[in-house]
């Protein structure tokens, strides 16, 4: 017999700890636990990790907690505990000098080893951005208060800033979504998808039932994470990291504008390195992108052909103006790398599945009511040129009355105006006139959409989403080509019910032998005769006979197979039938939402009909 | 003083003389005589008057009189200060203005203040001398003390509460009194007491003397008071006014350091470290990162600020919506339309998505979870298909009806007739082919089971009801098979009587009295042992096994009907039994009670197995024809199947009837089995059972058939095959009983 052995000494029992022994072993406060953003694991037996109890309690592994032990952060946070005692006790007694010295030995805790313990690997992080960038936009657009100080906000937006002016550099904008929460960008960085959401423009009032603290705990991991992710994308691309503001024209509410891109290579101290790691990481970039292109085009069939060489001149036109856009020096060095690399170049103008440079043809106005930032986000990030008034902030490379202008993005219904010279009217008839929706739409489509739908004053079509739903869920865009397939038999049927209204007794006569006639030939034939002594359309006759033979098979197999189907469900095993019924739980579910959405588009479509018909 | 102390009368001292020491040691002799002449004064207060003129002749002279009159002139003063309720009261006494024998003009004169501890009127002469005690010692006793004199003070009558009250409402001054323990009575309070009483309230010093703003008598302090002579001799150390060596040392340590430039005073945040630099430059560490976080689900159309109206909520949406717990919606946001983008407001619950965002990530356990993406048809089993195992019964051909519950059914061993008996007591035999009633019995009482012989050279079945086993021989009977009947019955002589009696009785009326309607033989069971359910013949049909509802023990018993013999075979059984069963091959028999089947050797007298099937209460069970397998069947919806080479447990268990099972029956020649339930279905299975050990069974669902209706919560209570068509015979509840064929 082997020795006893105790309960709760080995296994799980020892593996996890619950929250307030791990915070007993820390000899740390709550509070601070938390800001050590320590993530909860997974017992794979709850009730073996909490020693036979089934209380609800999170438990954390007993070895994170060790290794938490000697976390420089921690050794901070108690060293800040000692300090805010001396320099309260400094205070209250009055002693202004030493309370100052205090103040200035402040003990500062980095999270810069913590950045590099979550994400080994760049490209960890650079996965892991999504909730960084969502929360930097929301804090850039918060209005300070002694919670959040104005440095913080500051600070946040100049991020935001710097990931806008980066995306539009290196064009990697790729789909755009207007929500009722926000603004959903999606990019694709180092072919890591990312998505974030900006919120519209408006005072955002922080709830009582948040907890600032947290949030602010997570900002400051964000912030160091993001400095550090930008710092190795922009040098990556050859660019300064931090880009210098230029205070003027922050002054004039320039917003992304006030950042100077700066290449490496006119300050360089370190040239060398980092052009060679420019090449190898565009390199790979370029490997896999030239991977996806073959594949791409391998499967686009001969149709797709001539589109693409529409595509593919004006992209070459295009690509040296939209880079100088962007390039506020002129560099030199641009010459040396396209030199270096020819095959970067080449493979830049060839065609690409997404077309990064939409707008660059197209010189947008924005109106004083469309949001700058979004709009100038994204026409700046797909090639195109745009200026803004006065109003929306300083920085507008031209004015309005510029003869460039292509497009004026508006958002007001249409107004007569009397008083219109010759010129503003001139300039009028040469713009179009487009609402903010047609610009994403483009986006999201991928060319640049008719404008006449979305005219100033028009009824928009609806928006959607770009990012899609699961397989087989409800699509609007399909069933509204159906439509036209269904309207068409609609009518008929209709038609063919103020017929029948008419003649109620041949109709009865004319499915009873139809139906009738499914069974086999001879009846058929019977059936015709029938038909025809009763004086019925033999063409008639035959659509009546193959709808009914569809809809007899139907049902037969179908109810033959369902109730195969139901008496082999009887041999299931138990645990088979549980998880069939949640499988088919979940399936149904969707189905009834779809179903639900397609039968709600045929009311709205007969009532759409209806209005025309008495109008 | 000794002197004083020594004499009779010490109490009474002098109060004043205590101030001047030195008169009060030359007067003291005289003092004596002047205290004897006061013990006068005192026995009558009253005539205070006949004694100024001994005051005048002593030798205290004006000091005293000063000092009387310095006191009058303070208690003038303090009485125009506090009230003139103290006039009125006459607390001091009053003084009287005499012409002076002396100087022939006028003064005022007051009375003499004895000086004795009862001076003071607040302490007027107490008779109680017992002294501070605790006064509650006296409680029991009729006295409260002693007086000077040593004799008992008594308690003075206190009268009870009603009295009490009636002198605090007469007596006005009973407000300013209070009780006296030493005397056991109220006494009214002094006008000093009652000014101590009112400063206590007002949160006064009690003293009215107290001056609380003295000005301060500088004694020690202040100019010209100074000390000019030091305290001690010692010289002045030279640590006073030597600069310290040490602390000259520890300033060098520090200015030279600062001169090497190891300490750089007024030191700014040293900025020379960038904040960013290439963090993923050098090799990445060996831990394992944590999980990255699942990223949020991408947005629908239905959040779009302008969505295809079908995705917009009705009222009745929006309104269950609202209705529905923030953490049970579906989705977090009602779907809206807006015209254009200008018109979209802002999202009031941005912050608090991504506060939740926030709290999921560092609050929830992240574990890699695989998504099962399986199409659920893949888990039907793919079985061969029903109508690929044809034939099988699939519809009803006939019916015919009982007027009560039909429980029990038996088909003929060749297929061609049925005898069907009810809770009504009726038997009816009638053919399978074409539904024709040819025979009809009526018993008393319920019809518990009937069961045919298996026998083919002979006919006749089993009716059992109350008590009683009745064998009946069913008419137009070929004349040879007839006979054979007849003798097997009622032989012409019967067999020996058992050595031991049995209560089981053997009855045959005698051959005369024959007639189609009565019985030819009839076993007369034991007493109370109730209706028997159950009647089931060894394959060899010599001997039926019955099982009755009531009785202990005696429920099961095995007839032999060649000896006209029975016999109980278990003096002991655990448990109730539910049914018995022979094996077709061997000589075993399987016993069924309420949760597991016993399965004996009858021939080695021996228990072989217990089987569990794991229900609670068997309902029905029924042997292959193999003998290799059999069926079980349960009130708790449950049917198992084993497979007896193999375990005791089930080889498979199904659940598919909604409701209890009620009875199961294998086909004697064809691949099926049926099952009966109080969901008024019956379900055919095809059961292939395989020689090989090594294949399982096969068992596959055939149809269910549906056709009994459901009454009084029963269903279809038996059913049972035809022995050479795939036809089942059921009965129902409903009286009915139905015919299916293929």
């Amino acid at each position: 017999m082997g020795r006893l052995r105790q309960k709760g000494n080995a296994g799980a029992a020892k593996a996890y700890v619950t929250r307030s022994i791990a915070i007993k072993k820390l000899q740390c406060s709550l509070a601070d636990f938390r800001r050590l953003c320590i993530f909860p694991r997974e017992p794979k037996s709850r009730k073996r990790a909490n020693k036979g109890s089934s209380a609800p309690t999170s438990f954390y592994y007993a070895k994170d907690i060790a290794y938490l032990a000697h976390e420089p952060v921690l050794k901070k946070l108690r060293e800040h505990k000692a300090f805010a005692k001396k320099l309260s006790r400094a205070l209250g007694r009055g002693e202004w000098s030493s309370a100052k010295s205090l103040e200035e030995n402040k003990p500062v805790y980095k999270l810069d080893h913590i950045i590099k313990e979550r994400y080994p690997t760049f490209i960890d992080a650079l996965r892991d951005i999504d909730d960084a960038l969502c929360m930097i936009f929301l804090f850039a657009s918060l209005p300070s208060n002694p919670r959040i100080p104005p440095s913080l906000v500051e600070n946040c937006s100049r991020l935001a800033a710097e990931w806008q002016l980066y995306i539009m550099r290196s064009h990697s904008l790729r789909k755009a979504f207007l929500s009722i929460k926000g603004v959903y960008y999606q990019a694709e960085v180092m072919d890591q998808t990312i998505t974030w959401l900006v919120p519209y423009q408006f005072t955002q009032n922080i709830p009582v039932d948040v907890d600032v603290r947290v949030m602010l705990t997570f900002l400051e991991l964000y912030q160091t994470l993001l400095g550090f992710v930008f710092f190795k994308l922009y040098t990556d691309v050859g660019l300064v990291y931090p880009p210098p503001l230029d205070a003027k024209r922050d002054e004039s509410a320039a917003g992304v504008g006030a950042y100077l891109l700066q290449e490496a290579s006119q300050k360089s101290d370190k040239p060398a390195v980092t052009k060679v790691k420019v090449v190898e990481v565009e390199g790979r970039q370029v490997s896999g992108r030239d991977v996806y292109k073959t594949i791409k085009n391998i499967a686009s069939s001969s149709s797709n052909a001539d589109d693409m060489d529409v595509d593919a001149p004006t992209v070459e036109n295009n690509f040296g103006e939209t880079e100088e856009e962007f390039i506020v020096q002129p560099s030199k060095s641009d010459a040396e790398m396209a030199s270096s690399l020819p095959t970067l170049q080449s493979l830049k103008a060839l065609p690409q599945s997404i077309n990064t440079s939409l707008f660059a043809p197209y010189t947008f106005w924005l109106s004083r009511e469309t949001s700058r930032p979004i709009f100038e986000f994204l026409v700046r990030s797909f090639g195109g040129k745009i200026g803004w008034p006065a109003s929306s902030g300083g920085g507008s490379p031209f004015d309005e009355s510029d003869d460039s202008i292509t497009h004026v993005i508006i958002d007001r219904p249409v107004i007569e105006q009397p008083s219109e010279t010759d010129e503003q009217r001139e300039r009028r008839l040469k713009r179009r006139y487009v609402q903010p929706q047609w610009v994403v739409d483009s986006i999201n489509a991928g060319k640049i959409l008719l404008e006449a739908p979305y005219a100033q004053g028009q009824t928009l079509p609806p928006h959607l989403s770009p990012f899609g739903e699961y397989e087989g869920a409800y699509d609007p865009a399909a069933l509204a080509n159906e439509e036209a397939a269904a309207d068409e038999d609609e009518s008929e049927i209709e038609g063919e019910d103020v017929e029948i209204e008419d003649a109620d007794l041949e109709n009865e006569v004319l499915q009873a032998v139809a139906t009738a006639a499914t069974e086999d030939s001879a009846t058929l034939r019977a059936a015709e005769l029938a038909a025809e002594a009763a004086g019925i359309d033999p063409s008639t006759f035959e659509k009546e006979v193959a709808k009914s033979r569809r809809k007899s098979k139907k049902s037969s197999s179908n109810g033959v197979d369902e109730a195969e189907t139901d008496m082999n469900k009887m041999m299931m095993s138990n645990k088979q039938k549980k998880l069939y019924e949640k499988v088919k739980h979940s399936q149904d579910k969707r189905n009834l939402e779809r179903s639900k959405l397609e039968e709600k588009k045929k009311n709205l479509h007969k009532q759409k009909r209806k209005l025309g018909q008495t109008s | 003083m000794t002197i004083q102390a020594r004499s009779s009368k010490k109490r009474k001292q002098h109060g004043q003389d205590e101030s001047a020491d030195t008169f009060n040691e030359a007067v003291n002799l005289e003092m004596l005589s002047d205290e004897e002449d006061r013990e006068d004064v005192e026995s009558d207060n009253g005539e205070v008057d006949e004694f100024p003129e001994i005051d005048a002749g002593s030798d205290e002279s004006g000091e005293e009189d000063e000092t009387y009159e310095s006191e009058e002139d303070t208690g003038a003063s303090e009485e125009g200060s506090s009230s003139s309720s103290h006039e009125q009261l006459h607390i001091f006494p009053e003084a009287k203005t005499i012409v002076s024998d002396i100087t022939g003009q006028e003064k005022r004169v007051y009375p003499e203040i004895e000086p004795d501890y009862d001076s003071d009127s607040s302490t007027e002469d107490t008779p109680n001398r017992v002294g501070d005690i605790p006064m509650h010692w006296y409680d029991d006793l009729p006295h409260v003390g002693y007086d000077m004199d040593g004799k008992r003070v008594l308690k003075p009558a206190r009268g009870d509460e009603l009295d009490r009250f009636l002198k605090t409402v007469e007596d006005p001054n009973s407000w300013t009194s209070a009780f006296d323990k030493k005397a056991q009575a109220d006494k009214p309070l002094t006008a000093e007491e009652l000014d101590i009483i009112r400063r206590l309230y007002a949160n006064e010093n009690p003293d009215a003397n107290y001056d609380p703003y003295e000005p301060l008598t500088e004694w020690f302090t202040g100019p010209g008071k100074e000390e000019i002579m030091p305290l001690t001799a010692a010289p002045e150390p030279k640590r006073r006014w030597i600069p310290s060596k040490w602390e000259h040392k520890k300033v060098m340590k520090i200015v030279r350091a600062i001169r090497q430039g190891r300490i750089l005073p007024n030191r700014t945040k040293n900025t020379s470290q960038p904040l960013f630099y290439s963090i993923w430059g050098d090799s990445s560490s060996s831990n394992a990162p944590p999980l990255p976080a699942p990223k949020p689900s991408l947005p629908t159309n239905s959040e779009s600020y302008n969505p295809p109206e079908e995705y917009l909520p009705t009222e009745e949406d929006k309104r269950q919506w609202e209705e529905t717990d923030p953490e049970d919606r579906e989705h977090d946001y009602l779907p809206q339309k807006y015209s254009a983008l200008r018109l979209v407001p802002g999202y009031e619950r941005f912050i608090k998505d991504r506060f939740n965002r926030q709290l999921d990530l560092y609050m929830a356990p992240r574990v890699q979870r695989v998504k099962l993406n399986i199409d659920p048809n893949s888990l039907i089993p793919k079985l061969p298909s029903p109508s690929s195992l044809k034939p099988f019964p699939t519809y009803k051909s006939l019916q015919v009806v009982h007027t009560h519950i039909a429980r029990c059914i038996s088909v003929s061993p060749d297929g061609a007739w049925v005898v069907s008996g009810d809770e009504g007591g009726v038997v009816r035999l009638w053919e399978v082919n074409v539904g024709r009633e040819v025979r009809k019995w009526k018993f008393d009482g319920k019809i518990g089971s009937i069961e045919w012989c298996p026998r083919t050279d002979v006919s006749y079945f089993v009716v059992g009801t109350d008590d009683m086993l009745h064998f009946l021989i069913p008419p137009n009977l070929p004349a040879s098979i007839l006979q054979l009947t007849q003798s097997t019955l009622a032989p012409s002589t019967l067999p020996p009587p058992p050595e031991t009696p049995s209560p089981v009785k053997w009855s045959t009326p005698s051959s005369n009295t024959w007639t189609d309607e009565t019985a030819v033989l009839t076993i007369h069971l034991p007493p109370s042992s109730g209706l028997p359910t159950q009647i089931t013949w060894h394959r060899r049909g010599d001997y039926l096994a019955s099982v009755s509802i009531g009785g202990s023990q005696g429920a099961v018993w095995i007839h032999q009907v060649s000896r006209r013999h029975s016999q109980a075979p278990f003096k002991k059984v655990r448990g109730k039994v539910q049914l018995v069963l022979f094996h077709p091959m061997k000589p075993c028999f399987f016993v069924a009670t309420q949760q597991y089947v016993r399965m004996y050797n009858l021939s080695e007298q021996k228990l072989l197995k217990t089987l569990q099937p794991g229900i609670k209460w068997i309902s029905s069970m029924d042997v292959h024809p193999s003998g290799d397998h059999l069926i079980v069947g349960g009130y708790d919806r449950k049917l198992c199947w084993f497979d007896l080479e193999l375990s005791d447990k089930p080889y498979k268990v199904l659940r598919y009837h909604t409701r209890a099972i009620r009875s199961l029956h294998f086909h004697p020649t064809y691949p099926l089995f049926a099952s009966s339930s109080d969901d008024g279905a019956i379900q055919i299975f095809h059961s292939r059972v395989y020689n090989d050990l090594m294949t399982d069974p096969l068992i596959v669902p055939l149809k269910i058939l549906r056709g009994h209706e459901i009454t009084k919560g029963l269903g279809v209570l038996q059913v049972k095959w035809c022995s050479r068509h795939p036809w089942l015979v059921s009965g129902g509840a409903d009286g009915a009983v139905n015919v299916w064929c293929s």
